[in-house]
């Protein structure tokens, strides 16, 4: 076992565009404004960064798949860059290869930008890329989490009034918040009502395609100081991959996500959290679908496996409860860009901890997670930040 | 001896009511009741899967292949048949086309080869989805569906005790190479030299054996016309308690499926000693003379007609029965796929081979190197995989692209191990289950680079959950 990257690395800038369907913005422009502001935001010039990582899914045309979209957008030449794809952890991975090269010594001070334009794209909903032309035939991401919904409510009861609970809870929160796709409420009968898009999801459990970037610099944590008097310091990351097929394993149960949990398991070590629900004070999780939330609770140990639906009847998941999830409004109601969305929970997550939250702002938050789960449940990636 | 050794219909899930037909065209029905038709995802080549399928066969030594609406013009069915069938490359293989006839001129063949010393069984497998024009007669009362028998020496059902045929290069339904439908010659005319063909191939027939009409226990004739099939039969010397059943109120006719369909059923109803007289006809006509023997009371039909008679679903409309028979025509847009690549999916995609581990047991699909369960890296073997299963999940998709949504997606635990992804089709998503028993099928998935794309789907075992029509 390496060592821990606890407090060897720092988040000294964030930024954020709005997200939404920015149908008069390029994905260029988006890079710009989320680098720079992040960059104001740490109180440095665009020459002080000396590596950069981009997380994209779907870099659009012009630049290919290569990393040069960021290269171009900023005019940031001559150094070293690196795109990262790696489904919906997409973002949170291109930080976790930042957190590395830096924890190693190699650079000081480093940018992550994740950035997407799904709007762009001529079809509904989010293509699958690069899937097998019969053995994953039909194949939609709700579709996949619908799969695990179904055998969850098989196994431990539940419905779509639910799943509901989480649509109306993660709308609540992105009505608070400025920057967020959707700035409106929903009821539970608006919910389970929608018209179905793959059973047991409806309308409103799935999240919508956005347009959106953001971006962070981090730098070496001894020097953190230097640029703020506030930074968030790395506790620990985890990335797991598991089988991009679940759907041919005989031995997945369909009801969570080991991912996930393995993902935990590693940032959880390095952070030394022992008793995750009593010592992360707020997290970002992935809310692909409703559903997806439910599992991710007990995935990260809020609870345990089957009782995830009592953590949000109960309403401890919402902002007032005793561990608020998806204050932004979450992947639901804050959009997700599928390579922007990690960077930019970590910019929530980093809000928090800061105190700089406003409306949406968790009472006293020391520690925080950001959590990314990737194609059928295949790649997930978990960040500890704190203060 | 030599005779039939298996015999199965298999009738598409999906029906439409001839009033609708009519109805659409501001007309009257034709013949009451309903007619089989197609989902866009069947053509004759599926639908032969699925009756040679439902044979059930433990050995197989060649497969004769009958339809007058084959998939590809160049391009043999009975090798794809084989390959999904998982046959080896030693089986005899060859296509029948053209004619009505062609299902017992196959037979025919399989009977001649048999005659010629092959043990057998050798598979003979007719299948028609047949286009008419819309508005014409054809159009209501054509039906779509296949039917399979085995031919060999061994456990016979009915001995085949002589046969003869006629040609006639009488015009009656006739299709160019430019046509997509046919062009229908039907009338008083072609009714006369049915009967006239029919008459003589069943005279030859009983000359040959010394038997007279009275001793045939059925008669099995291929409709002629809507109407007057019934009233042709008795001109031709018939009793009509001697007649089989045609199921024109519930099927139609199946194109050159139909005299091994008719057969079947006649099979199914068959005791020891009764004696079948089988005719095909089209450009002339062939009699079988069969002799049913004492191994008819132990033989078990896995798909009996009468359970696919009640299994049906009908199309809410006749827009969709015709979007069904149409798509693939308009629709050429999936992948282009190279033919090294389907070279190399082929074992696992349509022989759906997968892998067993040595070590830990588990069968795990698609084939692959190491062990999903143990990781181990040298105890996998390839193995057939089950073709029968119950449903661990699904969900009923409305953003998959598709002709008719919603799709059912369902994850399949087989028979014997493995696990699979795979549509589901002849469902009504209302009847979707976890636990459900499906059976695979071997489907159209899409169109593009000169091919058709075929994979296998799942569909709900009849009499377990089909709703009762």
């Amino acid at each position: 076992m390496g060592e821990s990257l606890k407090d060897k690395v720092a988040i000294i800038g964030i930024g954020c565009t709005k997200f939404g369907e920015l149908h008069d913005r390029s994905l260029q422009e988006l890079i710009v404004e989320a680098a720079y502001a992040a960059y104001e935001d740490a109180g440095i010039e665009p020459e002080r960064v000396e590596a950069a990582w981009l997380g994209t899914f779907s870099p659009g045309f012009g630049g290919g798949k290569a990393s040069v979209t960021l290269a171009d957008a900023l005019r940031l030449y001559g150094k070293p860059i690196t795109r990262v794809e790696n489904y919906c952890a997409t973002g949170t991975d291109a930080f976790r290869n930042a957190c590395l090269a830096v924890a190693a010594g190699v650079y000081d001070v480093v940018l992550v930008v994740g950035a997407e334009k799904l709007r762009d794209r001529p079809v509904r909903g989010l293509q699958r890329e690069g899937t097998h032309p019969y053995l994953e035939a039909g194949s939609t991401p709700p579709g996949l989490f619908a799969l695990a919904a179904v055998r969850y409510f098989h196994r431990f009861g539940g419905d779509r009034r639910t799943l509901a609970k989480v649509a109306v809870k993660n709308h609540r929160h992105g009505a608070l918040n400025p920057k967020a796709h959707f700035q409106m409420e929903v009821t539970e009968e608006q919910v389970v009502n929608a018209p179905l898009i793959a059973y047991p999801f409806g309308l409103y459990d799935c999240c919508p395609t956005t347009d959106g970037a953001a971006a962070v610099v981090i730098c070496r944590a001894s020097l953190a100081r230097q640029f703020r008097t506030d930074p968030v310091y790395v506790k620990g990351i985890g990335l797991a991959v598991e089988t991009g097929w679940p759907f041919f394993d005989p031995t997945f149960e369909y009801i969570g996500f080991p991912a996930t949990v393995a993902a935990a398991a590693e940032a959880y070590r390095m952070a030394g959290i022992r008793h995750p629900a009593r010592e992360i004070s707020v997290a970002e999780v992935h809310d692909c679908f409703t559903w997806t939330e439910i599992s991710n609770y007990e995935d990260l140990g809020f609870c345990r496996k089957g009782e995830g639906r009592y953590f949000i009847e109960e309403g401890r998941s919402a902002l007032t409860g005793d561990l608020p999830v998806n204050p932004s409004g979450g992947l639901k109601s804050f959009g997700h860009p599928i390579g922007a969305s990690g960077v930019r929970m970590l910019t929530e997550i980093v809000l928090q901890l800061r105190g700089q939250a406003g409306a949406r702002q968790v009472k006293n938050a020391e520690l925080g997670l950001v959590h990314n789960l990737g194609g059928p449940g295949a790649v997930a990636c978990v960040v500890v930040l704190g203060r | 001896m030599i005779g039939i050794t298996g015999h199965v219909v298999y009738l598409p899930r999906h029906r439409i009511e001839r009033e609708k037909i009519a109805a659409a065209h501001g007309a009257r029905p034709i013949l009451g009741g309903e007619r089989t038709a197609v989902g866009f995802d069947e053509d004759a080549v599926t639908l032969a899967v699925d009756a040679v399928q439902a044979l059930g066969l433990s050995e197989c030594r060649g497969i004769y292949f009958a339809s007058t609406t084959a998939p590809y013009l160049e391009r043999m069915s009975a090798a794809l048949l084989a390959t999904a069938c998982d046959l080896s490359e030693e089986v005899t293989i060859a296509d029948f086309a053209h004619s009505l006839r062609a299902g017992t001129t196959a037979l025919r063949a399989a009977l001649d080869r048999v005659v010629a010393g092959e043990q057998g069984p050798i598979v003979v497998v007719a299948a028609d989805v047949r286009e008419a024009p819309p508005e014409s007669p054809e159009e209501q009362w054509f039906g779509d569906g296949a039917a399979a028998v085995a031919v060999g020496r061994e456990k016979v059902l009915a001995e085949v005790k002589a046969w003869a045929s006629v040609t006639d290069d009488l015009l009656d339904f006739v299709r160019r190479d430019k046509d997509e439908r046919i062009t229908s010659f039907a009338s008083r005319f072609t009714v006369e030299g049915y009967r006239r063909s029919v008459g003589r191939a069943i005279a030859r027939v009983l000359e040959m054996s010394g038997v007279g009409p009275s001793e045939i226990t059925r008669v099995i004739l291929p409709p002629v016309d809507p109407k007057l099939s019934a009233r042709v039969a008795m001109e031709l010397g018939f009793r009509a308690e001697q007649v089989q059943e045609m199921f024109l109120d519930r099927v139609g006719m199946i194109g050159c499926a139909t005299p091994l369909f008719l057969l079947s059923a006649a099979l199914e109803a068959a005791r020891p000693g009764d004696r079948l007289l089988l005719v095909g006809y089209g450009s002339g006509a062939d009699a079988l003379l069969l002799d049913v023997t004492s191994e008819i009371e132990s033989y078990v039909v896995r798909r009996p007609v009468a359970e696919q008679l009640r299994w049906g679903i009908r199309f809410p409309s006749y827009e969709l029965f015709r979007k069904a028979r149409e798509y693939f025509r308009h629709h050429d847009e999936g992948p282009i796929l190279s033919n090294i690549f389907y070279e190399k999916e082929e074992v696992r995609t349509i022989r759906l081979r997968g892998m067993e581990c040595g070590e830990c047991g588990l069968r795990q699909f698609p084939p692959a190197a190491i062990c999903q369960g143990c990781r181990s890296r040298k105890s996998l073997r390839e193995v057939r995989l089950g073709r029968r299963g119950e449903v661990f999940t699904y969900t009923v998709d409305w953003l998959t692209a598709s002709p008719m949504p919603p799709t059912v997606l369902a994850v399949v635990d087989v028979e014997g191990g493995g696990r699979l992804y795979l549509q589901m089709t002849d469902v009504e998503p209302s009847e979707v289950r976890i636990g459900m028993p499906v059976r695979l099928t071997l489907r159209r998935l899409g169109a593009g680079g000169g091919l058709y794309h075929y994979y296998w789907k799942c569909q709900p075992e009849e009499g377990n959950n089909g709703r009762k029509s």
